[in-house]
């Protein structure tokens, strides 16, 4: 009864879907179907670790947590890792693995802690019940922003408390300690201080799950300031599971306190480290207790110990032996003799945050760092970069036109870099060359000359490279005499012309232009900030100064000319103004007021000035430098007069950057905190784009021309690049309501390469490549579950070249096609012959996709073109084909004559087991016939080093496969070769024939006067389509 | 009146459905039912897949048989060359050296890990919870593009490099049909340790009463492509022995 309800339902379903289908909207999963992320990295700078947790038992594994690249499990202790959290908030706080179920039960509180000015933001709480397929969110921390501590019960996992540090730009009530004993369910906050104080760290003694210690940090950042310290900040202990706290300062250093770092030594918990930041420079420092944190003394204030502890506060003991501390920092630094002297740790990229110990060797460490993963073997001494975590944090990237195109970008704390878009086999480490040091930011490429702009923090050099000779120049613009000192944002913006290849433009508070190419500069425009005073502090840090120019504010950070007029400049600043001006600099318009529902002096992070008109341009703004997560995306399509909103509640984070189509003006992608969005009617509807493309921050979008590749520069997982967008182009309602709609074919061209790549080793990352292949696309209203469906490429005659696997996905489908027709049936033999893996690469033409779908057919047509840039002749590519052909054929007759003599083979031996007479005449037909077919094809031997030497058959496969997988025609050897193996092959023609007509003949006669059943072969057709 | 009265009748079907769907159970045991019946399903006795391994432009043929005392074979033939893959007669696992062409007995850990397989003939979810196995509805997600239930089956633990881990696969049915179309499984050992496999199934069609993907496409998730099989023929209960499924000593 069950299965007639259902089906009846689904008859019923069924028939009311025309209705619903006029409501299909352009949106979700289905809109891109098979359309795929490809992540190419780059991975050899990586790129900054928050926190890093071991399996309690099992060595082997290992977690990272990253600061914008989600979480990461290593299974082969710390070799390499895979990601596990993709789907969810990159930028994590935390991560935390049950130890009642610690393969498992796996807790990660998002939002990184270590808060510099660039930090991403979290969303709450997650936790995985196995291993890290599946994560669920926990409710109650969707506010939390940024989680520092996540403690487990090692008697009762269900009981967990976690800290919150909470919200870095703005006050917040979701702060303090908070504890469940339900597993997640309930949540109590048992210790809350006042919104601008959160849990800096939080630690459980490992002998007593109700000894908590936690750290309370009062801090605020602006986007032009910083502070660290207060008087609210303390460290507490509770000896009840979190019931009541008391402050533990006995010995602390008198006034305000800023961060906290603790440490409990595992072997030995009534010894417990604090790292404080205080007010004087004497009492800051490491301190211990001894007595589980009622008395500190003060052991160490070296630098090691005391430098920017906002970004460096993490300690951790050795879990065997109390007196071994390490310590983050901008080296690291590890102590023997209880923090009394520290020294140094090895050589890695520098800012260490975290470090753990390998759970039964204290020789190995795994170390965090702005730079990647590190391993050690001998207690910290010599590192090594874990080589597989594509990690890094691009602020800002940009294309050339060369083929492949080149990407390039700069990076947080990781200098700046390009590299192509495609390798020989892959994108790999080697690939990318740097082109800066420092931060690295925006890298531009010049128009026309092998040249590029690329800068570091606050512009403190602006090079322009050389890329042919490998020479850099300082362009930087400066001031000059009675004009202001000069305000450049720590990620300077900088703009190339498209009208004016030398030209080069820089923003401070004015906008700086030069013709020359960085020579000689003209500032064209007033102050277009707000010179807000208020907003240019020059002491940031709090208790500990920390004047990096990260916080320098009121500042140009986006320009933008128009592609159509070059009078047309588009200047968006942090402070919140967007300045245009229409006559090439000398006059400006601020336009900002213009722009509905925008909070004033919300920071205009990228202005995008549009192909499709002199007066469209969109603006992303974005507020989360005080608290605002809002998106902020409009349009304005009459020189910012009036702007319309863009964003929808698709987009649930704040947006950094907008690129558009350039044939499309209703196809947009949106860059945002959690991802990449993408709209295809104008920003009616957003999806969310996660087709292998995580859910990491993308601070920067474009778009290559030649490709139409959609290239994001992310800021925790490289660059990912989506091939070809165009399809999205052709999307329109009525599509998606046919069954099966093709999209048209872009032509596909062999490109002509056979080289060599490919130097990395198996624990080293390699970016993949987008391929030749031509891609088939169609869309299909439902997923193709039931009954047969196949997809052939034929000629236009209609013969069969070849099948492929076809996509049955509901929404977009691409199937790749590499211009390969069948490969050729070989004779059997006792080895194989590498021939019969080679097709014959079909020629330039026009073809046909056919994809059959029940009793449905649909076709589409395209083009195979050959190589543009190839130096071979239609004459000799005609040759090449036609020579692959005919040894495609005369493989096939070889096998068809190998098949008959086996056929006849076993059939007189058949005979002779029947009647030992027959030998007289089936034995000398043996013989003739195993004589011939040794020579024909291996008949021993193996597939290694006990080969026999090659036959007809294997001498002929290797030459076809040598021409085949040419593009040229064969060289004057092989046409020779080829003369030589044809002889042979006539030669063994006419041998077979003789043995028919002789030895088979009589054989064929004793057959008949004994009523045997006669030798029949399969025709030549039906043997090439049976098995092998 | 009539529109109103069918709308009607959807709704309640419709109602009926999705209550009816609530849980891990009912979703298997609607699976099972759609595709020939739990009778049937329960008579097999063994499996005889013959098809196709798409390689590069190249199709391998390729036989699979199953029976239900957990023996199995796999072989594909290529220039009159027989490779043997997983094959096991309940003792012993063996598969054809490549560069020998001879036949070799697969680890220790391997051959323990397929005995813990051999009850699992027919539909790792055919009588699962007999043999131990948990599953649980995880949810609704969309993949394929279609509206699906992810069920989490967990089956007896595997040894991987000497320990053990939970045999955990996550399957996804159709909500319209309630057959499965996507599986995924870590890959525990090998290169692609630490990796999702993921196996979209589709072409079911019905061979013997029973419906069976006729298409199996195998590759890592979020990875485009993957490698296909495609079924020619099933053939139900076919007459197997034991010799084939043997190690073939000294040979």
């Amino acid at each position: 009864m069950k299965t007639k309800h259902i089906l009846l339902g689904l008859c019923i379903a069924s028939l009311s879907i025309p209705t619903q289908a006029q409501e299909i909207a352009l949106k979700g999963k289905e809109l891109f179907g098979d359309i795929t992320a490809r992540q190419i990295g780059p991975a050899l700078m990586s790129g900054r670790i928050i926190d890093m947790e071991v399996h309690p038992t099992n060595a082997q594994i290992i977690y990272t947590g990253t600061a914008g690249g989600g979480v990461w499990k290593s299974q082969d202790g710390g070799a390499s890792y895979a990601p596990i959290f993709d789907d969810h908030i990159q930028s994590i706080g935390q991560v935390a693995v049950d130890p009642t179920d610690p393969d498992q039960t796996v807790w990660v509180g998002t939002g990184e802690i270590w808060t510099r000015n660039s930090v991403s933001v979290g969303d709450g709480l997650y936790r995985t019940k196995d291993g890290g397929n599946n994560w669920q969110k926990i409710p109650g921390f969707e506010n939390s922003e940024r989680i520092s501590g996540i403690e487990i019960d090692p008697n009762d996992g269900n009981t967990v408390y976690v800290g919150v540090l909470g919200a870095l730009w703005s006050d917040s009530d979701d702060r303090g300690v908070y504890k469940t004993i339900d597993g997640g369910k309930t949540w109590d906050k048992v210790l809350y201080i006042n919104n601008t104080t959160g849990v800096a760290d939080l630690i459980m003694d490992p002998s007593n799950p109700n000894t908590l210690y936690a750290s309370m940090w009062e801090f605020r950042r602006t986007a032009w300031d910083f502070n660290s310290g207060g008087v609210n900040s303390g460290l507490h202990k509770s000896i009840d599971g979190g019931k009541t706290w008391k402050k533990i300062h006995n010995g602390f250093p008198e006034g305000k306190l800023g961060r906290i770092g603790v440490a409990v030594s595992p072997s030995e918990p009534s010894i417990v480290y604090a790292v404080i930041e205080s007010e004087q420079e004497k009492d800051k420092g490491l301190y211990r207790s001894e007595d589980g944190g009622a008395n500190w003394k003060r052991t160490n204030g070296d630098f090691s110990l005391t430098v920017r502890p906002f970004y460096f506060s993490r300690i951790v003991v050795d879990p065997k032996n109390p007196d071994v501390v390490v310590k983050g920092g901008l080296s690291g630094s590890i102590s023997r003799d209880g923090g009394n002297t520290f020294k140094s740790l090895g050589n890695m990229h520098s800012d260490i945050h975290d470090i753990v110990f390998d759970i039964n060797n204290s020789d190995m460490m795994h170390v965090g760092t702005d730079g990647g993963v590190y391993r050690s073997w001998n207690g910290g001494t010599t590192m090594e970069i874990v080589s597989n975590l594509p990690l890094s944090q691009f602020y800002h990237i940009s294309v050339d036109n060369a083929e492949p195109y080149n990407i390039y970008g700069g990076l947080q704390d990781n200098g700046s870099w390009y590299g192509p878009s495609s390798s020989p086999g892959g994108i790999e480490a080697r690939d990318w060359t740097r082109v800066g040091v420092g931060d690295g930011f925006r890298v531009l490429p010049h128009p026309t000359k092998e040249i590029l702009y690329s800068e570091m923090q606050g512009a403190d050099n602006v090079w322009r490279y050389d890329m042919k000779r490998n020479y850099t120049k300082n362009v930087k613009p400066l001031p000059a005499k009675g004009s202001a000192d000069l305000r450049f944002n720590w990620n300077p913006p900088m703009a190339t012309s498209t009208h004016q290849p030398d030209r080069f433009y820089m923003g401070s508070q004015f906008l700086h232009v030069s013709e020359d190419m960085g020579d000689t500069w003209k500032v064209i425009s007033p102050d277009l900030t707000t010179n807000d005073p208020k907003k240019q502090e020059k002491n940031s840090g709090g208790l500990s100064a920390d004047n990096s120019g990260a916080e320098t504010h009121t500042t140009i950070f986006t320009i933008a000319e128009s592609p159509i007029n070059e009078k047309v400049i588009w200047v968006g600043t942090d402070d919140g103004n967007v300045q245009i001006t229409r006559d090439g600099g000398a006059k400006w318009t601020n336009v900002v007021a213009n722009v509905p529902g925008l909070p004033a002096n919300t920071w205009v992070y990228h202005i995008e000035a549009s192909v499709h008109g002199e007066g469209t341009a969109y603006a992303v703004f974005e507020g989360h430098a005080r608290g605002d997560m809002k998106p902020y995306v409009y349009k304005t399509t009459d020189y910012g007069k009036s702007w319309k909103s863009i964003t929808t509640d698709d987009i649930t984070m704040f947006a950094r950057n907008i690129q558009e189509d350039y044939e499309n003006e209703n196809l947009l992608f949106l860059g945002a905190e959690d991802g990449l969005y993408i709209t295809v009617d104008g920003g009616l509807n957003w999806s969310k784009f996660t087709n292998n493309f995580p859910a990491t921050a993308v601070h920067f979008l474009d778009l290559q021309k030649q490709t139409n590749d959609l290239v994001a520069g992310t800021h925790g997982r490289g660059v990912i690049i989506i091939d070809d967008i165009s399809i999205l182009r052709d999307i329109k309602p009525e599509i998606l309501d046919k069954n099966v709609h093709f999209f048209d074919t872009k032509p596909g061209t062999m490109v002509e390469e056979g080289g060599f790549g490919g130097g990395s080793t198996e624990l080293e990352f390699v970016g993949p490549n987008p391929g030749n292949a031509l891609k088939i696309k169609y869309y299909l209203k439902k997923r193709h579950t039931f009954g047969k469906m196949t997809l052939a490429i034929q000629d236009m005659e209609g013969n069969e070249i070849t099948t492929l696997a076809p996509g049955k996905s509901k929404g977009i489908n691409i199937v790749s096609w590499n211009y390969a027709s069948k490969s050729p049936k070989l004779a059997a033999a006792k080895t194989f012959a590498f021939g019969g893996f080679t097709p014959v690469r079909v020629q330039a033409g026009t073809y046909k996709a056919v994809l059959k779908k029940g009793k449905e057919t649909y076709e589409t047509t395209f083009e195979v073109k050959n190589d543009p840039k190839s130096f071979i002749t239609a004459p000799e590519r005609k040759e090449q084909y036609e020579t692959s052909k005919q040894l495609f054929d005369i493989q096939e007759d070889l096998a068809y004559m190998v098949y008959q003599t086996n056929v006849m083979v076993n059939s007189a031996q058949d005979a002779i087991e029947a009647n030992a007479k027959a030998a007289k005449v089936a034995q000398p037909l043996i013989d003739d016939l195993n004589e011939l077919k040794n020579t024909l094809v291996v008949t021993t031997g193996d597939n290694y080093v006990g080969t026999a030497p090659p036959q007809l058959r294997e001498k002929l496969s290797t030459l076809y496969s040598d021409v085949a997988s040419n593009y040229e025609a064969p060289s004057a050897a092989q046409k020779e070769n080829i003369n030589l193996l044809l002889e042979r092959f006539n030669t063994a023609k006419a041998d077979f024939e003789k043995i028919k007509s002789k030895r088979l003949a009589k054989f064929e006669k004793y057959l008949e006067k004994q009523e045997m059943k006669p030798i029949t072969f399969d025709t030549k057709e039906a043997f090439l389509d049976s098995k092998e | 009146m009539k529109t109103i009265k069918l709308l009607l009748v959807a709704v309640i079907v419709s109602f009926t459905t999705m209550a009816q769907a609530q849980t891990a159970e009912e979703i298997i045991a609607n699976y099972f039912e759609n595709t020939g019946g739990m009778d049937a399903w329960n008579s097999l006795k063994a499996l005889k897949f013959e098809g196709a391994v798409k390689v590069q432009g190249m199709e391998l043929p390729m036989t699979m048989i199953q029976t239900k005392e957990g023996k199995q074979l796999s072989v594909a033939e290529f220039q009159g060359m027989k490779f043997y893959q997983g094959v096991f007669d309940g003792q012993t696992m063996w598969n054809t050296n490549q560069m020998t062409m001879a036949a070799e007995k697969s680890d220790a850990e391997t051959t323990a890990n397929a005995k813990l397989e051999m009850n699992d003939f027919g539909d790792p979810f055919l009588n699962y919870a007999d043999k131990g196995y948990t599953v649980e509805l995880l949810g609704n997600e969309t993949i394929e593009g279609t509206e699906t239930y992810k069920i989490k089956l967990t089956k007896e633990p595997t040894m991987v490099d000497g320990a053990e881990v939970p045999t955990v696969a996550y399957y996804y049915f159709d909500m319209d049909n309630f057959v499965p179309i996507v599986i995924e499984q870590d890959l525990l050992t090998g290169p692609g340790k630490g990796m999702t496999g993921q196996t979209k199934l589709s072409d079911y069609q019905e061979a013997g009463g029973i419906y069976f993907p006729f298409s199996i496409v195998a590759g890592a998730k979020g990875q485009p492509g993957g490698q296909e099989i495609v079924i020619k023929s099933v053939e139900i209960n076919p007459e197997v022995s034991d010799e084939m499924f043997a190690f073939p000593e000294g040979k």
